[in-house]
């Protein structure tokens, strides 16, 4: 119990800090208190008729989390222009399940290996559809379709405060390419209710992720006005990204993210970017939702 | 009109079919009266630090035998159950099932089947009762790669502050006396959500209360406390128990 040992040296080294930590704890207990903190279940919901056998029973206790946010990203790859887009925020967990921590351009994901600082499993990614008929910057390009990213991560925690995490995905769809992200992010908990973390993204894409988005064939370099370019696979951005994640009180939570990404190699060459475009791409999202327990007899 | 009736029919069949295995829980726990309870949890508390951690923080245990906290889980739990079955004490080497622990590639977990299970079969006397009810350590996530699991005592330091936590993680499992399945298996929910810090089991914020000369008493008290309040709630979940 080496705690109890410690504990009084590092409650003199804790005296400086106690005026901003008090300041942050009394933030939230000042906003906690615009809504009080249900302290139990919200409702109570009777035992379902019957239970299927292959399936754990549904009795016990729920968290269920609502909420609403919103992303101002660029209209498409290399765009230069942005739009706002509503993300609803919904799920349902066994009570007390605590959720991973997960940087804005994860891919979703199941992990089928977990060490605890070491996940591994398959990953997913859908990307929308790039409709020509949209922007004004694609007139004469042809539409991308839509494209699933199927493939797997593996993150790995040197520390709780240091996360690198690797992606490689399979485009289908309106590509057909591969897709490596890597990231390492910096998390660093302020107080328990605040945290922080930041840090360093690269993607690389082959030929085929990269040619259907910048590429442009001499059909639609004669309809858009745009020089014939052959697209190739290379590093396809590098960038920054940070997140900041604030739990008012048990219930309501807010976050907020910027990520920072400069497009590189074909990407950045492609004269879509060049001349109707940006290879600087900012993504900007807020959101905030409340959670609350209920019960399954 | 030949096939919408064939299909309708076959709905019907499925259906039908459907409703007799959804009973089965249900069925099953109707016909049990005899019960023996088997608790694998109170030999060792970790001792966690989490959050802003040096490197290499290994984690440690200490050695809580003598706190005697299965028996207490044993007793607390027959007195429970004991308003709805008969429950008969049984003996079990704890040792073997404390050191069960589940393989961290989820696929093999699910290839294998329930290791508690051989366990109860045979090494669990007397044999013949109609359930088993075993309590055995569960464990939870903090979020950002580090797991804890079942008593244990947790640092969480943040850039501006520490944080003492403690916890109690623990999952029952009803195993059927005559084939040994997996009848039911939960895990203890935590006690409300008023904390900002959830593990996904019993816990509790500790503070200066927990320093001093008197820290382990207090701490033994708090953890009888999360399982006293805990375990009514988790076996009245698992319908084990008229607590609701």
């Amino acid at each position: 119990m080496k705690y109890f040992d410690e504990a009084a040296p590092r409650r003199a080294s804790r005296a400086q800090q106690n005026l901003l930590t008090a300041s942050l704890t009394a933030l939230g207990i000042v906003v906690a208190g615009l809504e009080p903190a249900a302290a139990q279940t919200a409702f109570t919901l009777p035992a379902p008729p019957f239970d299927l056998p292959v399936l754990p029973s549904p009795s016990g206790s729920w968290t269920a989390t609502v909420g609403i946010g919103g992303e101002y990203r660029p209209d498409f790859q290399g765009s230069k222009n942005w739009m706002l887009i509503p993300i609803p925020i919904f799920s349902i967990r066994r009570a007390g399940s605590t959720a991973q921590f997960r940087g804005p351009r994860d891919s979703g994901g199941i992990a089928l290996i977990d060490f605890g600082n070491l996940r591994v499993g398959p990953a997913a990614k859908f990307v929308a559809a790039r409709n020509s008929k949209d922007h004004s910057e694609l007139r004469g390009l042809g539409d991308v379709k839509a494209a699933f990213e199927l493939g797997g991560f593996a993150e790995y925690y040197a520390v709780d405060w240091l996360r690198l995490r690797g992606e490689l995905r399979q485009g289908i769809g309106g590509h057909q390419g591969a897709v490596a992200d890597v990231s390492a992010d910096f998390i660093v908990p302020l107080i328990d209710r605040l945290t922080i973390s930041a840090g360093p993204r690269f993607t690389w894409k082959s030929t085929k992720a990269v040619a259907p988005y910048f590429g442009v064939d001499a059909v639609h370099s004669l309809a858009s006005g745009l020089p014939v370019f052959e697209a190739k696979g290379s590093a396809y951005s590098v960038g920054l990204g940070g997140q900041v994640s604030y739990r008012i009180n048990p219930q309501w939570q807010v976050r907020a993210y910027v990520e920072y990404e400069k497009l590189l190699g074909d990407a950045a060459d492609s004269p879509l970017v060049k001349l109707r475009g940006s290879s600087n791409q900012t993504t900007v999202g807020l959101g905030a939702s409340y959670s609350f327990d209920f019960k399954v007899r | 009109m030949r096939n919408v009736i064939l299909c309708v029919g076959f709905a019907a069949f499925i259906a039908l079919g459907d409703v007799a295995a959804f009973e089965t829980r249900a069925t099953r726990l109707q016909a049990i009266t005899t019960v023996g309870v088997v608790s694998a949890l109170g030999d060792e508390m970790s001792v966690t630090r989490a959050g802003l951690t040096p490197l290499n923080t290994p984690g440690q245990s200490v050695s809580i035998r003598s706190w005697g906290l299965d028996e207490l889980v044993v007793q607390q739990a027959t007195a429970l159950l004991n308003g709805r079955f008969r429950v008969q004490p049984v003996s079990y080497p704890r040792d073997a099932f404390a050191a069960i622990g589940e393989s961290a590639v989820t696929p093999v977990n699910l290839i294998r089947g329930d290791p508690f299970k051989a366990l109860v079969r045979t090494d669990v006397s007397p044999k013949g009762l109609d359930a088993y009810v075993v309590i055995s350590r569960a464990k939870s996530k903090l979020g950002t790669g580090r797991n804890v699991q079942g008593i244990g005592f947790m640092e969480y330091r943040t850039l501006l502050a520490s944080y003492g936590l403690i916890h109690t993680l623990y999952e029952v499992r009803l195993i059927d006396g005559k084939t040994f399945d997996v009848i039911e298996k939960r895990a203890a929910s935590p006690l409300g959500n008023i904390e900002i810090m959830r593990l996904q089991g019993p816990s509790q914020l500790v503070d200066a209360a927990f320093d001093g000369p008197a820290a382990i008493e207090t701490l033994r008290a708090a953890i009888v406390d999360l399982i006293t309040r805990s375990l009514p709630l988790t076996l009245g979940d698992m319908h084990l128990a008229n607590t609701q």
